[in-house]
């Protein structure tokens, strides 16, 4: 029995590791993203909103299945984790995109003016006036998107990355004590979860603290 | 320049020489703000020239609009206040000054934040080098914004209404250090309501109506015989309240 624990609780290693990895795809990608799609024509702008809205109507579950076993009928076969790894990533890159957006629409008219008046360049203006503000407002959003991807992950158990929910799903059959293992699930997401948002909660807390957004 | 189909800024002429102080006063809606922002292209005119110095900046009607090089030499010869104060508020009073004396006059931190804080001393607020916007009154705010805009040495300052977001009492504050600046004589187009400003600092009052300068003439002229009904019945209006 406690052998089917300690079992389960090392998976936590696989899923904060995919997590991690989506949620640092999504970052990385999503800035670029937005950047074309507030920069390029109206064009691009349209394909970019369109693949954006593609990734999050199609649940993650066809995505990792399509991916899966669809890919291999054009020859591409693609191991569990890497697929995991980049359905995960293309969704988090779709969402943090719109949670970009989102955070730039809060940025007040007169920033962009005032930096336009002082004659920054577009790059220097979002470095320095837009981004540092959009993240102020996003880190709550971005927090809660990390929660809610951690969770998300347990989908990779179907394709067998072996993270908390797969070893929960093998304990059980092993044990028949469905009851217990899923349990232990839950406690183990329970305790990654929680300095997820408590750390949120102190930092968006220091940040209010300094600066309130104009 | 437009707004759609609305004509908001409507063959607008406007010379003012180095060292004068324009105030621009008129009905609101009259395109006070849209002709201000026209100068630094904030707004993009129809068609129109702009020459600061020796700098000329020519926009013609179905044209492609100018490019961003020029747009930014534009820029760096007006330094804009806005009736908003718009500081940066993530930027401490000394950052909002030193951003734009870094990123577009490549000065060195050390040589930029020593300009910022003799700005900051220059509008009175040396002590609040370190505090954050949001941690400063509005007059305050606005005096910083000043020292902002100052600190990239422009020909011309512009201020839209930059006391109209304050109390009366905290509105003085600014205007005391706009005066400093006309008598140190900085270049300054300013729109506002406050006749006493336009009459005592002022060289000359500029009225727009629809759109259009209606007249324009030295303070005590102007505000004693306005040639216009239109302008009696603004400045009657404005002495009512
Ligand atoms: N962003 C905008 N979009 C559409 N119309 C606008 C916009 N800004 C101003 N206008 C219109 O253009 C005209 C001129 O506006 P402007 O703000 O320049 O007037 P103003 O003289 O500055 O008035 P106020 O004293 O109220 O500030 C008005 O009819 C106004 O409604
Ligand atoms: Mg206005």
């Amino acid at each position: 029995m406690m052998e089917y624990l300690g079992y389960i609780a090392i998976g936590a290693g696989a899923t904060v590791g995919l997590t991690a990895a989506a949620f640092v795809i999504g970052i990385a990608l999503a800035v670029p993203v937005e950047w074309v799609r507030r920069t390029a024509p109206p064009f691009v702008r349209g394909l970019v909103n369109a693949a954006i809205d593609v990734i999050r109507a199609v649940p993650n579950l066809v995505w990792l299945f399509l991916v899966f076993f669809g890919m291999p009928q054009f020859g591409i076969v693609l191991g569990p984790w890497p697929t995991a790894i980049i359905v995960l990533g293309m969704y988090s890159t779709a969402c943090i995109a719109e949670i970009l957006r989102g955070g730039i629409a809060a940025i007040g008219q007169g920033q962009w003016e005032a930096a336009n008046a002082l004659g920054l360049r577009q790059f220097d203006r979002a470095r320095f006036v837009v981004a540092p503000q959009v993240l102020r407002v996003t880190i709550p959003v971005l927090a809660t998107f990390a929660i809610s991807l951690l969770k998300e992950s347990a989908l990779a158990s179907t394709i067998g990355v072996l993270e908390i929910t797969y070893r929960a799903g093998y304990a059980t059959q092993r044990t028949g004590d469905g009851l217990t293992m899923f349990l232990v699930a839950g406690v183990i997401y329970l305790l990654l979860s929680l300095p997820l948002a408590f750390a949120s909660r102190r930092v968006d807390g220091r940040l209010r603290a300094r600066f309130s957004l104009g | 320049m437009q707004f759609g189909d609305l004509v908001a800024v409507d063959d607008v002429s406007l010379t003012v020489d180095r060292g004068e102080v324009v105030a621009i006063i008129g009905p609101s809606g009259a395109g006070k703000s849209s002709f201000l922002r026209c100068l630094n292209l904030l707004e993009t005119p129809t068609r129109g020239r702009i020459r600061v110095g020796d700098f000329t900046l020519q926009i013609d009607a179905g044209q492609p609009a100018p490019k961003a090089r020029e747009v930014h030499r534009l820029r760096s010869h007006f330094g804009m206040v806005f009736q908003g104060f718009n500081l940066f508020p993530h930027l401490t009073a000394l950052e909002n000054i030193s951003l734009a004396q870094r990123r577009v006059l490549g000065r060195p931190q050390d040589e930029s934040d020593s300009r910022s804080r003799e700005l900051l001393e220059r509008v009175g607020l040396a002590e609040k080098a370190l505090s954050y916007p949001g941690h400063c009154s509005g007059g305050q705010q606005q005096r910083i914004a000043i020292a902002r805009a100052l600190a990239l040495e422009p020909a011309v300052m512009l201020f839209d209404e930059p006391t109209s977001a304050l109390d009366p009492e905290i509105g003085l504050e600014v205007l005391q250090v706009m005066r400093e600046l006309a008598d140190e004589g900085v270049t300054m187009v300013v729109v506002t309501h406050e006749l006493a400003f336009a009459r005592d600092v002022s060289d000359r009052i500029v009225v727009m109506v629809s759109g259009a300068i209606l007249e324009e003439g030295p303070p005590a002229q102007l505000l004693r015989h306005p040639q216009h009904a239109r302008t009696r019945k603004f400045l009657s209006a404005v002495l009512d309240r």
